[in-house]
């Protein structure tokens, strides 16, 4: 047989490509179920991370099911909110069917271009106290970085945070998620609604004094900036929400304590 | 036969070892070696594209044209590392984020390609099984030394766990830094070259 003949290398390819092709979708769509599994509960201990309920490890080792039901138990509520900080929807926190906005790409594009936003809130019962986890989304070095931002409901400071990146330098930038001391710089820290930036990570150490900013990591400087731009551009798309201290106009009544203003609100007005 | 079957499946590991001898697949070996767990997970991976790869091209190989031969064999490394990390992202989904792009770079790494060139398309299904598997194993057998370095020096742990305990650093003792990052691995893997010249002499250039 001729292997050499034109129509018999465009027959040649033609079936090996369709045949790949066949095999790469069945096998996609028969591990997609399980894979979206995995992607929801990765960003369910994000969230739970930040918040402080479990360490990152401790997560990976409960396992999904886990996961959500920790999830489950402890949300109070979740809800989208839009550009103007009004509540949009419910999301759904039954554990069968949690529900979570996690589409930051598309959302972190509609905040820089000032389009439609569908911002996701959560609110977690931590030891009797409301704690807020919201998204932050933006650039770093080599790709993407992400992560959540979990504040007490009454005064607005950092209760924690967890980031996570697609490909961030091993050692360097990757310490945004693997190094727990430049996590805990946010615990106690809170964002100046009425400053600019909101929040930043400053490079060379911040100010002892002042609240608003954080140490950035050595020799990540790209990550660092990327990092302080992301927490800054999303804090100030959710500023509508959190300056009013949460009253979106179709709130749940649960929150009383979040008519008074957070310290440095007040001090600015004044 | 059985004796050259046998020098298949050795001598990728020591005396032909892809890494240290041909010098291929530096690139990722620089990359993933951080942590023994992605290196072995890594190891696996390799393992399993050069071995699939090479059977599946080595079954093909009188019936591919010569002229698209390259293309051919990109398409079937491509299958079987996006069928790695489907699986990994699947059922091992932490270490598929933590190996992140390089599942995908195994396409490009040219011990896979080098093999099914060199071998694969010369030879019957089953020897060009095991020469995959060999070479993907000779290739992990770099990685795991490598990473047991790095891992030990830039964070004092084997696997995650802990090795040097925390009382050494309380006394003063440091992580080193510059084992984290990827020239210190160029500078293991040319100890390991280095070494084994030593040991096999017919290596050294007069």
């Amino acid at each position: 047989m001729n292997t050499n003949g034109n129509a018999y290398t465009v027959i040649y390819s033609t079936i090996i490509v369709v045949l790949v092709a066949a095999i790469l979708a069945y096998a996609s769509m028969a591990l997609k179920p399980k894979q979206d599994a995995n992607a929801k509960a990765e960003t369910i201990s994000q969230m739970l991370t930040a918040a402080q309920f479990y360490s990152k490890e401790e997560c990976s080792s409960m396992g999904n099911d886990k996961v959500l039901e920790a999830y489950s138990k402890n949300i109070k509520s979740a809800f989208a909110i839009n550009a103007q900080g009004q509540k949009i929807r419910d999301l759904s926190t039954d554990v069968n069917k949690i529900e979570l906005i996690d589409n930051l790409k598309a959302q972190d594009n509609n905040i820089r271009g000032k389009k439609d936003v569908e911002l996701p809130v959560y609110i977690f019962t931590k030891d009797g106290k409301d704690v807020t986890v919201v998204p932050c989304y933006g650039a770093g070095l080599w790709g993407p970085i992400w992560g959540y931002l979990a504040f007490s409901q009454d005064d607005k400071t950092f209760v924690g945070a967890y980031f996570d990146h697609a490909s961030e330098t091993p050692g360097l930038g990757a310490k945004i998620k693997d190094d727990p001391s430049f996590r805990a710089e946010f615990v106690g820290k809170a964002a100046d609604y009425n400053a600019s930036p909101i929040f930043s990570i400053v490079k060379g150490g911040a100010p002892k004094d002042q609240q608003n900013a954080i140490d950035a990591i050595t020799g990540a400087t790209m990550t660092s900036k990327g990092l302080s731009a992301a927490i800054d551009t999303w804090l100030a798309a959710y500023k509508p929400y959190l300056s009013n201290n949460g009253s979106a106009p179709a709130m749940t009544s649960a929150q009383p304590a979040d008519t008074t203003a957070a310290p440095a609100d007040t001090a600015d007005i004044k | 036969m059985n004796a050259n079957l046998k020098e298949t499946i050795l001598n990728p590991i020591f005396k032909g070892n892809p890494i240290t001898v041909l010098v291929l697949g530096i690139c990722s070996s620089l990359a993933v070696t951080v942590e023994m767990k992605g290196a072995l997970v890594m190891a696996l991976s390799v393992t399993i594209v050069t071995g699939l790869s090479s059977f599946v091209l080595s079954l093909l190989r009188n019936t591919i044209p010569n002229r698209v031969r390259i293309i051919v064999q990109l398409v079937v490394v491509a299958l079987m590392v996006i069928l790695v990390d489907q699986v990994l992202k699947a059922y091992a989904y932490g270490i598929d984020k933590q190996l992140s792009v390089y599942i995908g770079l195994i396409i490009t790494n040219c011990i896979v390609m080098g093999r099914i060139e060199a071998f694969a398309l010369g030879n019957k299904p089953i020897p060009s099984l095991l020469d995959g598997l060999a070479n993907g194993v000779g290739y992990g057998l770099i990685l795991i030394v490598v990473s047991f370095f790095r891992e030990l020096f830039g964070s004092g742990t084997l696997f995650g766990l802990r090795i040097i305990p925390e009382s050494f650093y309380a006394a003063g003792y440091m992580n080193n830094g510059l084992v984290i990052l990827p020239p210190m691995a160029l500078i293991l893997i040319g100890c390991i070259i280095w070494i084994q010249r030593g040991i096999q002499k017919d290596l050294q250039e007069k």
